[in-house]
């Protein structure tokens, strides 16, 4: 696990890429990536990678340099299957100088091109340099796991990096927000990829490649897209097998692996598995909070126990959240709509400390075996229409956790059961849209005018051919996984503050081929009535507790207003919401943020959407301060700088033909 | 209505003003407006509502009375007020 840059011209001659400007590239990664710089420097090109060691520790060095000397890679994650694939070279006379993964997938590309894609069962972003063609490659795993931006530069150059920062390091391009990005944010939760908050700068999509080739970007397009419909053959796979095998896999490394666990279903079976998996004891490690309305440590200690793991509780309060807000932002280089990200970079950072630096996480789960009230919400609203009565009682009971139906009164069961009732494309979102917009209430009027509905209508017209006749489910789990899974989950609340401690992590729930069965099921095998995820379930029973194995779902939140409002909390939030700070940012309207900060003030935002709400604003206040408002950051050679390897001006072969 | 009244509606109406419409500063609400069908109040503001004319008045609201009969308009608010004093 790496970050990785570079900058590529149109021609080998004419400005150089700077070496200056590839170490600070680097060093804007090096949080992804402490152990070790690399940087190659070739005629109009350079790349760098600032190195996790995971696998081969003392020689996984990045850039590559293939045999032939004729191409260059740099890559950011894990193949999982690469022992499985350097056999298969090895017998066809491959030579290899590492163990890394690093370098089988360099070799398989060299072999089969982006055919070999197919092959690999991980996640992955990776530059590939062929500099006979002045051809780079840019490619991201299936589900979007790692990151990977880029911006096409006026001149034809492409500079690109794991992060957005890398991005601005170099000094080629400037960070300016960009509306329609932001507007994503507080629409799904997540600007939708290639689109990020930031103008100019782009990010391949889950499952793409894009390829630029002497100054022009000649292809974008999904190598991997989510396909769904029932499939007997993917059916007759067995998840449990399927599962093992996704968890066998991501225990791979050269270094010792840990698991997340929320006290939930998807982590327990996860951590399950992978205590069978494990030669000794596995360490696990959860968020707990001081508020006992978020908190699940009795479920995660009552699990750690019964699979006997070495269990790390990390407690967090309202000052935590509030004294890591902003160094969560400024990683998920986006604004937010939740303080979640916060704990988990706090988290992240302590197993960090316990010296694990690649843990397992039950993401995409949910997704997969419809796991989410939005998707019994579907299912409801499809009741309603013949029998509104027996609707309405399963809807109080799905929610039955947010307190008496009855005092919720008439306005929440109107609002679930009638809300995209109508919209046969984006019907199932419609609910989390509408809760999402309270933020887009206190937009500037002229902000509002321009962002209009455009982030709702870019999202239908991007639907797959076909979509409308998908089944009700299956369209909801793609949106899912194409909206909030990959934008947000993965992203500000998955790999950035992970990696903000150089920590990776591993996804068995997102292992294609147990995609391919969950998705090829009939969606009543995975939700009957109310019962959900019921393969998972169903395994569980057989590997867990009965009570955990049954356990219901309870979402994953953090406490969103007291961080920022209890006494003691940081001056950067009254300065942040300032009048004069709301009108430098330029997207809020002063008058309505502080009719919502009375509200805070006086304890009355105590509902999920005046939350969203106050977290939108902050978190935009402090991603502007920290990429669009202040100088460009600098990134002075450290004295702590770890070992760099520098390949000067190799002139990468451009005469072989392969 | 009586004086009880009017204090009833000028509270709730400034409860709501300053609850409510700082999101939508440029909607004149009137008394019988929906307050539901206008977007005033979701699900949650509906419950802060009840919770609001209950501790204000000094009044029990039954599970069974909280419906948009009783809480969808400040015009229904004031009304139920009354019938609850009254009865």
């Amino acid at each position: 696990m790496c970050g990785l840059a570079g900058i590529v011209r149109p021609a080998a001659e004419g400005v150089p890429v700077s070496e200056d400007a590839l170490m600070r590239m680097a060093r804007s990664l090096r949080h992804r990536g402490p152990d070790g710089f690399g940087l190659l420097l070739d005629e109009g090109a350079g790349l760098v990678s600032s190195r996790l060691a995971i696998f081969d520790l003392h020689r996984g060095w990045q850039p590559l340099v293939s045999p032939a000397n004729d191409s260059a890679f740099v890559y950011n994650g894990e193949v999982y299957n690469h022992p499985e694939l350097r056999a298969e070279l090895t017998a066809a006379g491959e030579q290899f100088a590492t163990t890394s993964d690093t370098e089988v997938v360099h070799r398989m590309l060299e072999r089969e091109g982006l055919d070999a894609l197919d092959r690999f069962n991980g996640q992955f972003a990776f530059a590939w340099w062929q500099p006979r063609h002045r051809r780079i490659t840019l490619v991201r795993d299936r589900f979007g796991v790692r990151p990977l931006h880029f911006a096409h530069l006026p001149d034809g150059s492409l500079a690109f990096g794991s992060e957005a920062k890398a991005l601005f390091a170099s000094g080629e391009i400037s960070a300016q927000a960009d509306l329609d990005g932001i507007d994503d944010v507080f629409t799904l939760w997540g600007a939708r990829p290639p689109r990020t908050a930031f103008a100019g700068v782009r990010q391949v999509p889950a499952g793409g490649v894009v390829i630029w080739e002497q100054g022009q970007i000649v292809a974008e397009r999904r190598w991997w897209k989510p396909r769904y419909g029932e499939d007997p053959i993917a059916q007759e796979e067995d998840l449990e097998a399927l599962l093992r095998d996704s968890v066998r896999l991501r225990l791979r490394a050269d270094v010792p692996v840990g698991t997340y666990l929320s006290g939930g279903l998807d982590s327990s079976l996860l951590t399950a598995l992978a205590q069978e998996e494990t030669e000794g004891e596995l360490r696990t490690f959860s968020v707990a909070f001081r508020d006992r309305r978020y908190d699940e440590r009795a479920q995660q200690e009552q699990v750690a126990a019964a699979i006997g793991t070495r269990h790390v509780v990390v407690e967090v309060g309202a000052s935590d959240i509030a004294g890591a807000f902003p160094e969560a932002v400024d990683h998920a280089e986006t604004p937010l709509i939740r303080t979640a990200p916060a704990p988990l970079l706090l988290l992240a950072r302590a197993v960090r400390e316990h010296g694990i630096t690649v843990v397992a996480t039950g993401e995409g789960a949910d997704e997969l075996f419809l796991g989410y009230d939005l998707f019994k919400e579907v299912e409801l609203r499809t009741l309603a229409r013949s029998d509104p009565r027996r609707a309405e009682a399963l809807l109080d009971e799905v929610y039955s956790y947010l307190g008496s139906a009855a005092r919720r009164g008439p306005a929440f069961r109107r609002f679930v059961l009638e809300t995209g009732a109508d919209d046969v494309l984006l019907g199932s979102h419609l609910t989390r849209v509408q809760a999402t917009a309270t933020v887009k209430s206190l937009y500037d009027p002229g902000v509002r005018e321009a962002a209009g509905e455009r982030s709702l209508e870019r999202l239908r017209a991007e639907l797959p051919a076909g979509f409308s006749g998908w089944k009700q489910l299956d369209k909801a789990s793609f949106l899912e996984v194409s909206t909030l899974l990959e934008t947000y989950l993965l992203a500000a609340q998955g790999d950035r503050v992970a990696m903000a401690s150089g920590v990776e992590g591993r996804y068995p729930f997102l292992d294609h081929r147990v995609f391919a069965h969950a998705a090829g099921l009939p969606a009543g095998m995975k939700l009957d009535g109310l019962e959900d995820k019921r393969p998972l379930r169903s395994l569980a029973a057989r590997v867990l507790p009965e009570s955990i194995a049954s356990r219901p779902k309870q979402p994953y939140r953090a406490p969103e207003v007291a961080p920022f409002f209890e006494a003691g909390a940081p001056a950067w939030v009254e300065e942040s919401l300032a009048p004069e700070s709301l009108a430098a940012t330029g997207i809020w309207d002063a008058g309505r943020v502080e009719g919502l900060i009375r509200r805070c003030r006086a304890g009355r935002a105590e509902g999920v959407r005046e939350g969203m709400a106050l977290v939108g604003v902050l978190s935009t206040q402090l991603w502007h301060r920290a990429f669009i408002g202040s100088a460009a950051r600098t990134y002075p050679k450290e004295t702590t700088e770890p070992r760099v390897r520098i390949d000067r001006t190799l002139k990468l072969s451009t005469r072989k033909a392969r | 209505m009586t004086q009880n009244s009017e204090v009833v509606r000028r509270e709730m109406r400034a409860f709501i003003e300053e609850n409510f419409l700082y999101l939508q500063p440029d909607l004149k609400l009137s008394d019988e407006q929906d307050l539901l069908a206008h977007g005033v109040v979701d699900s949650l503001g509906f419950v802060e509502l009840v919770e609001e004319v209950q501790g204000r008045f000094g009044i029990t609201v039954e599970d069974v009375e909280v419906t948009e009969e009783n809480f969808g308009s400040i015009d229904a608010i004031v009304a139920f007020v009354h019938r609850k004093r009254a009865g």
